[in-house]
């Protein structure tokens, strides 16, 4: 188990590296002049040169990428170009938010799954066919057009919600929670039906399996089978479904927190990238490779703890 | 100059905003004997604040927050006329290369600073060498001269007509010498302005909030008892901020005008950018066709500037041949009739000027933009002439044109001052002139506005016919400036030139 972590984080490492430089690489070739954007047009060329030389922009590619790895490795991760916060402080502050969106939406997510797919694998019938018929609608409705359904009924005709967040600054969990409950809802719908339809069909698969049959025969509870037997063999299809679904949403909610206009990462990447903030979207890069990383492992150490087979392979 | 590419990326791009739920205001703040009407003025601003580092300042929608926390040298009123503010009065000499700037001697800034002489000129020092995103306003200036405590004298290296408007924008604005150029003013301004920032009321990139400074020198522009911009990038972010009351004012688009007029909202008129097609290469280096002034006028004629506006922007906005707006002093009524929607008019001069099959034409485009290129493709090739649309990344259009990468260009400019429009797009200075054209005509017209002092808005009608006659450029339309503010916690007033109107243009409703 412990050769297994230690094998899965440094081919983290590994791909961390490797997508820096990628990502700095097509930065650096994507012909943005950014001393220009910064400074206007009605700036001249020598004002251009000089704000060119003070951003380091003047040097050769990988020469700027030690630069920068350098600081990364010392803790610095710069600061951005259009802004006066250093990139750590803009990520520290916008972190929180679009992580608590995400694990809302995910727990959410599972829990209703989870649910839905075992009610619907268990009575089979017309429940079944009402979670397969909400899937494909589910599916078929993008989140971001729900969040807009959304804010239009319940925030501006009804107001039971604010339509753009209220997170201020020491804002209490009722901010909080109030202006998160839109935004999570609409990332949960579409996760959960097609979640709802994994867990589903994996749950049947195991129900037809031979060792349900002897446990059935041998009088244990249904009950019993389905919770403590079913849903342990069950929980791998589903939790890696999940953690697909979490890196889905980490895209997902760049356009879910523009709606909300919530203060969030995705939204900085996205202003970010079209500025041509080099700092900042290698910092958003960076959080969100290791938050990629580090789901990915939870999720094998859980299909490890629930399954041994996984371990040994 | 001009905000509207980087005002343009930010709208197709991210939102990032908090609202501090709108409380009407406790106590009237320690504005004491102000004209308070007292409330909060609620923005919901289309860009974050860069630095509030006063050399890091910046034009149009960017402008707007650092009039909270500080004073400009000269106030520029709605109309435009430049007004007595932190200077009381200015003049220039014969030569229009020294400027004499009497200061007030009562004002101090908010960290107890004084307001002098040797303040202005640590900040213009400051300003030129920060090399910040509006540099280019200080461009002219020299040196700055003390004179005594409350008087500087600023000496150019040459006339710069726009230079006194400079002063009530960015290059004006007056931080405290004693914080300039730190991390701390970056994050916390310190200014001699109406308004203080709330430390506690703030987060970087999402609101900033601002309460009214006690012993401010002039109470009159402190009419609310609390500011907050709340940075709302989104354009359906800042519709639903503003149905729902979240916000006071804000930006919207032309298609949201139905749904913010539903809800009792008001627009407020005014005109700042002009769009259309930039004819860059008039000598013809990459497209040798366009080097004929006849395929250029051509190209207007072929143009259905009235379906376009129609179309695509909902009939919010004026079409125009030229590129100067109406209160710029450089407009010139009749030109607008210069060149009628025409097509066949169009054929005649393209076959006139050996083109009778037309020619290739690359003209890039830029997400954001896929109607406009759409309808142009569509009444370029009525007449003949072959668009191939290349798409840019926003990021780098303006730095494509300026490197002359493209003989014809798209975009949304800043309908400004003349002689700021002239060192925009047509000096051989120009970024938008990237293949310097000129013409010793030209160059005598840009001469004399350069060197005409207050004449340079009537000399500049001058450069204004050439241009449009030469068809430098095929402009379509000035864009309404679709700014809406609830009636019913306040009114405003328009600022010229300006996308969003000056804090001082804000009221409280009666």
């Amino acid at each position: 188990m412990v050769t297994f972590t230690l094998k899965r984080i440094a081919s983290g490492i590994v791909l961390l590296v490797a997508i820096s430089l990628l990502t700095y690489t097509l930065l650096y070739f994507s012909g943005t002049n950014i001393a220009r954007n910064i400074l206007g047009d009605m700036a001249t060329e020598d004002q251009v040169a000089l704000k060119q030389q003070e951003l380091g922009l003047d040097q050769p590619l990988f020469a700027r990428f030690l630069d920068w790895a350098g600081g990364v490795l010392s803790g610095d991760l710069g600061r951005s170009w259009f802004n006066a916060e250093t990139v750590g402080q803009s990520l520290m502050n916008r972190l929180p938010i679009t992580l608590t969106l995400v694990v809302v939406a995910i727990l959410l997510t599972a829990i209703l799954a989870t649910v839905l797919g075992m009610t619907a694998a268990v009575k089979r019938g017309w429940v079944d066919r009402v979670v397969q018929i909400g899937a494909v609608i589910g599916d078929a409705i993008p989140g971001f057009v729900l969040a807009i359904i959304f804010v239009t009924i319940f925030a501006i005709q009804l107001g039971l919600f604010p339509a753009i967040s209220t997170i201020a600054p020491g804002a209490g969990p009722d901010a909080w929670l109030i202006s998160l409950t839109l935004p999570a809802i609409a990332m949960t719908v579409t996760a959960v039906t097609s979640g709802a339809q994994q867990v589903r069909s994996a749950v049947i698969a195991q129900l037809e399996k031979d060792y349900v049959r002897t446990l059935r025969s041998r009088g244990v509870s249904e009950r019993e089978i389905l919770f403590k037997h079913v849903l342990r063999s069950a929980a791998p299809a589903g939790l890696t479904v999940l953690s697909l679904q979490f890196i889905g949403m980490l895209g997902g909610v760049v356009i879910i927190e523009q709606i909300f206009a919530l203060p969030g990462m995705g939204a900085l990447a996205v202003s970010a990238t079209s500025l041509g903030d080099i700092p900042i979207v290698m910092g958003v890069v960076l959080y969100t490779v290791i938050i990629v990383i580090i789901v990915n492992l939870l999720v094998d150490l859980a299909n490890g703890w629930l399954n041994p087979k996984v371990r040994v392979s | 100059m001009k905000l509207a590419p980087l005002a343009r990326v930010a709208a197709v791009t991210a939102a990032t905003a908090l609202i501090f739920t709108g409380c009407a205001a406790g106590s009237p703040s320690g504005s004491e004997g102000a004209s308070s009407g007292g409330g909060t003025l609620n923005i919901g601003a289309v860009l974050d604040i860069a630095s509030w580092d006063p050399s890091q300042a910046h034009v149009g929608h960017a402008l707007q927050p650092y009039q909270a926390p500080y004073d400009t040298l000269i106030l520029r009123e709605p109309d435009g006329t430049l007004s007595p503010m932190l200077a009381t009065e200015w003049a220039y000499d014969e030569d229009q290369t020294a400027l004499t700037v009497d200061l007030r001697d009562d004002v101090t800034f908010s960290d107890g600073e004084v307001f002098d002489a040797e303040a202005v000129k640590t900040n213009l020092d400051t300003f030129k060498a920060a090399n910040g995103r509006q540099a280019a306003q200080l461009t002219a200036v020299d040196s700055v001269d003390v004179v005594d405590e409350d008087t500087v004298q600023i000496n150019l290296s040459a006339p710069d007509p726009s230079f006194t408007y400079y002063l009530s924008q960015a290059a004006g604005l007056m931080g405290s010498p004693a914080s300039l150029g730190t991390d701390e003013i970056a994050a916390e301004p310190v200014g001699t302005g109406p308004y203080v920032m709330d430390p506690a009321g703030s987060v970087v990139g999402s609101q900033y909030t601002f309460t009214p400074r006690e012993d401010y020198w002039n109470h009159d522009l402190q009419k609310f008892d609390k500011i907050v911009f709340k940075v709302l990038t989104d354009p359906t972010a800042r519709l639903n901020a503003i149905v729902s009351k979240q916000v006071d004012v804000t930006l919207l688009e032309a298609r949201q005008t139905e749904q913010a007029d539903a809800a009792g909202l008001e627009l407020l008129e005014s005109q700042v950018d002009w769009t259309g097609l930039l004819l860059f290469d008039r000598d013809g280096e990459l497209n040798p066709a366009l080097a004929d002034v006849t395929v250029r006028q051509a190209i207007n004629h072929a143009l259905d500037r009235e379906t376009m506006l129609e179309q695509i922007q909902l009939g919010y906005g004026t079409v125009t041949n030229q590129v100067f707006g109406p209160e710029s002093g450089a407009y010139v009524d009749e030109l607008d009739e210069t060149y009628p929607y025409d097509p066949e008019k169009a054929k005649d001069l393209l076959a006139e000027a050996g083109y009778a099959d037309g020619f290739d034409l690359v003209i890039p485009s830029f997400v954001g933009l896929e109607s406009i290129s759409a309808a142009i493709t569509q009444q370029l090739g009525d007449v003949g002439i072959r668009v191939q649309t290349e798409t840019v990344p926003v990021a780098n259009i303006v730095s494509d044109f300026a490197a002359g990468k493209y003989p014809v260009g798209y975009f949304f400019l800043f309908q400004g001052e003349p002689w700021v429009a002239i060192n925009q797009l047509i000096s051989t200075e120009a970024l938008y002139n990237p293949f310097d054209s000129t013409s010793p005509e030209l160059q005598e017209l840009i001469d004399a506005v350069h060197f005409g002092g207050d004449e340079a808005g009537e000399l500049a009608k001058d450069v204004n016919r050439y241009v449009t006659e030469n068809a430098w450029f095929a402009p379509l339309y000035r864009l309404d400036q679709i700014v809406y503010v609830n009636p019913a916690t306040i009114t405003a007033e328009p600022q010229i030139q300006q996308a969003v109107p000056s804090i001082y243009n804000f009221a409280p409703a009666e």
